[in-house]
């Protein structure tokens, strides 16, 4: 029976990924990842340039899950409080208090987003700490809790003014950071230049089918998932292997031109963050049609699980995109297996 | 008549003259008085002789090397180098050698003067049976010239033997061991320079072959990955483990080869940088593939196949020939 239900599910996220592809073009690495972050139950944060689609394709992935969705802009005055109520004054006069985007879905919400995480207040990001690793909240003498919900962030890396660094320990909540690009496809270039459909944001993501995830199945699903793909002992060993090469990439002769490779790491990669990083692997073998994952699937999601934990000397935080993308196809290109 | 007895008398008296003249001429020219001998420290003589010396018949030439350093002040007098074509005598007999050519040059050094004398004579007898004969001796003649002395230097005869042209009645091998005739030998110069060519052909060849079967690593080439996982994997005798140990061995091969880690999603940029591996685009598929099957599968069941083992030994192989820029032989099926 589980392998029939995987055997559907996998057919199902194959639909949300197409539904995904109609209207977001050019990005089918970025949706494979998201899929698979849908899949493992991690949160994801969307870093890349003005207008090349974060939102858009997040609010698409809200669509296609279904359940409820909340969504709020980060700001600079944007303080904790408004994440869990608003006060308002009501028609009768009276102050009034109703639950704030975290709440107002109650057990229900599927997807929070987070619109230009960095800038919002270090304040916020400490209440999303714990919302996202606990997926609870503590408010008016109530425990809440939010099962299904998946944090969906996005920031631009541009612009630094009147926006506030993601701490690592934040970074560290989020199973994934998926760099989006501009498509390097010239017809696609033009289409998103002249096809008048993907001018109105609105419209195009309504294009997307509905609910073609059931929201309140997925954490079961996740865990069958977790369960039924195995990882072999050689798998286990090469994972080690990799986890070990980011705590000390030289004692893998691994060296990156103009980077002191000795001084370069201050901290690898996490405990959780290898975790993360096998649950996505294993969903990425269960999506490929696999039943144990291989190197291949760790490869699909380790740069994007792997490289916003690693915390740099200072003196190389200016390049970390840059840097941590050598180091991880470095140590990838180094570690043999079996 | 008087006038006529007059005129007779007068011819008789220049033909006596003449006759006179030419006599003086002969003495003159074959008996020229000796003279003292060089003093032996004043002289050092090397001579080169002709390779054999028998087996030479008439109109045979001999060429003779000689360098003569003389210390000054002595010096050469030229006209007494031996003259071309002067009939040679030894005991009243005419010897039949005569001197054909000569030629002469000189250098000087600072306390002596080298003469080098290269004298071809030819052979003009000949005898029903080898007789023997020499190169005659030749007299130099040195003039001191501080005080104008005249002295001489012998150069040496160098006997030889000639043969006849033909011989008469039968002869008996055994019986003629003259130790003056060497063996006599066939021309083998071009056989030679043919077995020269086949053995550099065998040795090309040898080299091929080694360099294709690559048994041993003591070429260059039998040092490469492959070429040394193809020794190690073909020792592995059939069983899970070996199959096990045999990708182990392609995949530390793969590794070398590409200076990286390869996996199956970076085998396309790998067939990019090194495009002599295209053709076994298919098998990587299938060797990733069985990798896959053993090493990363959880399933219980791990049977590859009875020839798996065979298969990976083809496919090192064929990645071998590839390696070395041959066009591979696809890996084969067990028969």
């Amino acid at each position: 029976m589980s392998d029939q239900q995987l055997a559907e599910w996998q057919s199902h996220a194959l639909k949300l990924e197409s539904e995904i592809n109609k209207v977001v073009v050019g990005q089918q690495s970025p949706i494979r990842l998201i899929t698979t972050a849908i899949f493992s139950r991690g949160h994801v944060l969307l870093e890349g340039d003005v207008g090349v689609g974060k939102t858009t394709l997040l609010r698409a992935f809200t669509r296609g899950i279904g359940g409820g969705y909340q969504r709020i802009e980060g700001t600079i005055d944007l303080m904790p409080n408004d994440l869990v109520y608003h006060t308002y004054l009501g028609e009768d006069g009276r102050p009034h208090v109703s639950p704030g985007p975290l709440l107002s879905e109650g057990e229900n919400l599927s997807v929070f987003f987070f619109n230009e995480i960095n800038r919002a207040r270090p304040q916020v990001h400490s209440l999303l700490l714990r919302v996202m690793a606990e997926r609870t909240l503590s408010a008016f003498n109530k425990e809440h809790e939010f099962p299904h919900m998946l944090v969906f962030a996005d920031r631009n890396q541009v612009e630094k003014e009147e926006t506030f660094e993601i701490p690592s320990a934040a970074r560290d909540r989020f199973m994934m950071e998926i760099p989006i690009l501009v498509p390097k496809d010239n017809d696609i270039m033009e289409s998103l230049i002249f096809d008048t459909r993907f001018h109105n944001v609105d419209k195009l993501v309504e294009q997307v089918s509905p609910n073609v995830l059931q929201f309140d199945a997925l954490n079961s699903i996740a865990s069958l998932i977790q369960e039924k793909i195995q990882a072999s002992p050689t798998l286990r060993k090469y994972a080690l292997n990799l986890w070990l090469a980011t705590k000390n990439p030289e004692s893998f002769g691994i060296h990156i031109d103009g980077v002191d490779i000795n001084r370069l790491v201050v901290a690898g990669a996490s405990p959780r963050g290898m975790a993360m990083m096998m649950r996505a692997a294993r969903v990425n073998a269960w999506i490929n049609g696999r039943s144990a994952v291989c190197p291949e699937d760790v490869h699909a999601v380790f740069h994007e699980t792997i490289a916003h934990r690693l915390v740099f000397s200072p003196v190389y935080e200016m390049r970390r995109t840059e840097i941590s993308r050598q180091l991880l196809s470095k140590i990838i290109n180094t570690v043999a297996t079996p | 008549m008087k006038k006529s007895n007059f005129t007779f008398c007068r011819f008789r008296m220049i033909i006596m003259m003449l006759f006179l003249m030419a006599l003086g001429l002969e003495d003159a020219l074959a008996n020229d008085p000796p003279s003292p001998d060089i003093p032996d420290n004043m002289v050092k003589m090397q001579t080169v002789e002709p390779e054999r010396d028998v087996g030479y018949t008439v109109g045979d030439l001999l060429d003779r090397d000689v360098t003569l350093e003389v210390k000054k002040p002595f010096k050469l007098i030229e006209t007494s180098l031996p003259i071309v074509g002067y009939e040679r005598r030894y005991k009243g007999q005419v010897i039949g050698i005569e001197l054909r050519k000569i030629s002469h040059s000189t250098s000087e050094n600072d306390g002596s003067t080298i003469y080098h004398l290269h004298l071809t004579y030819q052979v003009f007898t000949n005898n029903v049976v080898a007789k023997a004969a020499f190169l005659p001796a030749e007299i130099l003649k040195f003039t001191n010239i501080s005080n104008g002395e005249v002295v001489q230097y012998r150069i040496p005869e160098w006997g030889f033997r000639i043969s006849p042209l033909a011989i008469y009645g039968s002869v008996k091998i055994e019986q003629d061991m003259s130790p003056f005739r060497g063996p006599l030998l066939l021309d083998a110069s071009k056989d030679q320079l043919n077995l020269k060519i086949f053995i550099g052909i065998l040795t090309v060849s040898l080299i091929g072959i080694f360099y294709i079967v690559g048994k041993l690593a003591w070429l260059p080439i039998m040092g490469r990955p492959f070429a040394v996982a193809s020794r190690k994997i073909n020792r592995l005798s059939s069983s899970p483990e070996n199959i096990k140990k045999g990708i182990a061995i392609i995949h530390d091969s793969l590794n070398l080869t590409a200076g990286n880690s390869l996996f199956n999603d970076n085998l396309d940029f790998f067939l990019t940088q090194r495009p002599q591996f295209i053709p076994l685009r298919k098998d990587f598929q299938r060797f990733f593939g069985l990798s896959h099957h053993v090493f990363f599968s959880t399933e219980n069941d791990h049977d590859t196949g009875s020839d798996a083992l065979y298969w990976l030994k083809e496919f090192c192989r064929s990645c071998r020939d590839c390696e070395r820029g041959l066009i591979p032989e696809l890996p084969r099926k067990k028969s």
